[in-house]
């Protein structure tokens, strides 16, 4: 089949249709029915989008909480670090000291038990 | 259109928006023809055409005071029916095929000079994806040029121009092979 021929009878084949004599009433009448009926419910397009931003305003209220307890945490821990580094640092140094002072102690406390060999 | 016939439409238009239930009713016989056979040639079923087209009618009733001429009211309902058809065809991709006295109304509605051709032709078509199939229809039944089809699907013209180089192409190799299998 030559392209010419397949695009005619592509024409052929896809010739507009009638839909009939009573579509337009058809039409009114489903129109006068939508506007009888009030709309109180959203389309389902507009209540989908409603219900995702509920969800992405909840999602991130959780992730700021979730955010700030951690952040608590983190600080809690910090502090807590600090003071136990604090405490060791102050216990090293009451042994340096003690160690200080015993090995600069004089000698001659020792030496009375040795005098009388 | 006559300059006489285009105020005629331009007034219908403008009644239709003010509200006359009427004028609205001529604006649909207007157009009817036009937007079923879109859609009955995209969803390849009667009656879910004849639901697709009344939608359509129904959103243009809601759409009037944007539209501001006979063309831009065709051009609108050219593109809504089209972006319906297409998202009705991804929801659900394949209706059931019509029965056959209900195809033979279809095929003898159209003069076709071989109905049994142009019904594989149609079946063929629902095979092809939503898009290029509204490719071929606008390029085919309403004689538009890539251009024009870019600008009712909100395609680029080279994206409508592969789809028809691709869909053409598919179609010619199906009858072929068809034939083939008949002979």
């Amino acid at each position: 089949m030559s392209d010419d021929d397949l695009e005619r009878q592509l024409r052929v084949a896809l010739k507009p249709a009638h839909p009939g004599a009573d579509f337009a009433p058809r039409v009114l009448a489903r129109l006068a029915a939508e506007e009888r009926v009030p709309r109180v419910r959203l389309p389902r397009s507009q209540a989908v989008a409603g219900w995702l931003t509920f969800g992405l305003a909840a999602s991130v209220l959780v992730a700021v909480l979730l955010a700030h307890q951690w952040q608590v945490r983190r600080t809690e821990q910090g502090i807590e670090a600090r003071r136990e580094l604090l405490e060791a640092l102050r216990v090293t140094d009451q042994k340096l000291d003690l160690a200080y002072r015993v090995v600069n102690a004089p000698p001659h406390a020792a030496a009375p038990q040795h005098s009388g060999a | 259109m006559s300059a006489d016939e285009a105020c005629a439409s331009g007034a219908l238009l403008a009644r239709a928006n003010a509200g006359d239930a009427a004028a609205f009713g001529a604006l649909v016989r207007r157009h009817q023809r036009l937007v079923y056979s879109l859609a009955l040639r995209m969803v390849c079923d009667r009656h879910q055409a004849e639901d697709l087209a009344q939608e359509v009618f129904l959103q243009l009733h809601r759409s009037l005071d944007a539209l501001e001429s006979d063309e831009h009211v065709e051009f609108w309902l050219r593109r809504v029916t089209m972006h319906r058809a297409i998202d009705r065809l991804r929801r659900e991709p394949r209706y059931p095929p019509a029965p056959l006295a209900e195809a033979e109304r279809v095929v003898s509605e159209s003069d076709a000079a071989d109905p049994l051709l142009a019904r594989r032709l149609r079946a063929l078509l629902a095979e092809l994806s939503p898009a290029a199939r509204a490719v071929i229809v606008l390029r085919y039944q309403q004689d538009l040029d890539p251009v024009e089809i870019g600008r009712t699907l909100k395609m680029p013209v080279n994206t409508v121009k592969s789809h028809l180089k691709r869909a053409l192409a598919q179609l010619r190799e199906r009858l072929t092979s068809m034939a083939g299998a008949v002979q």
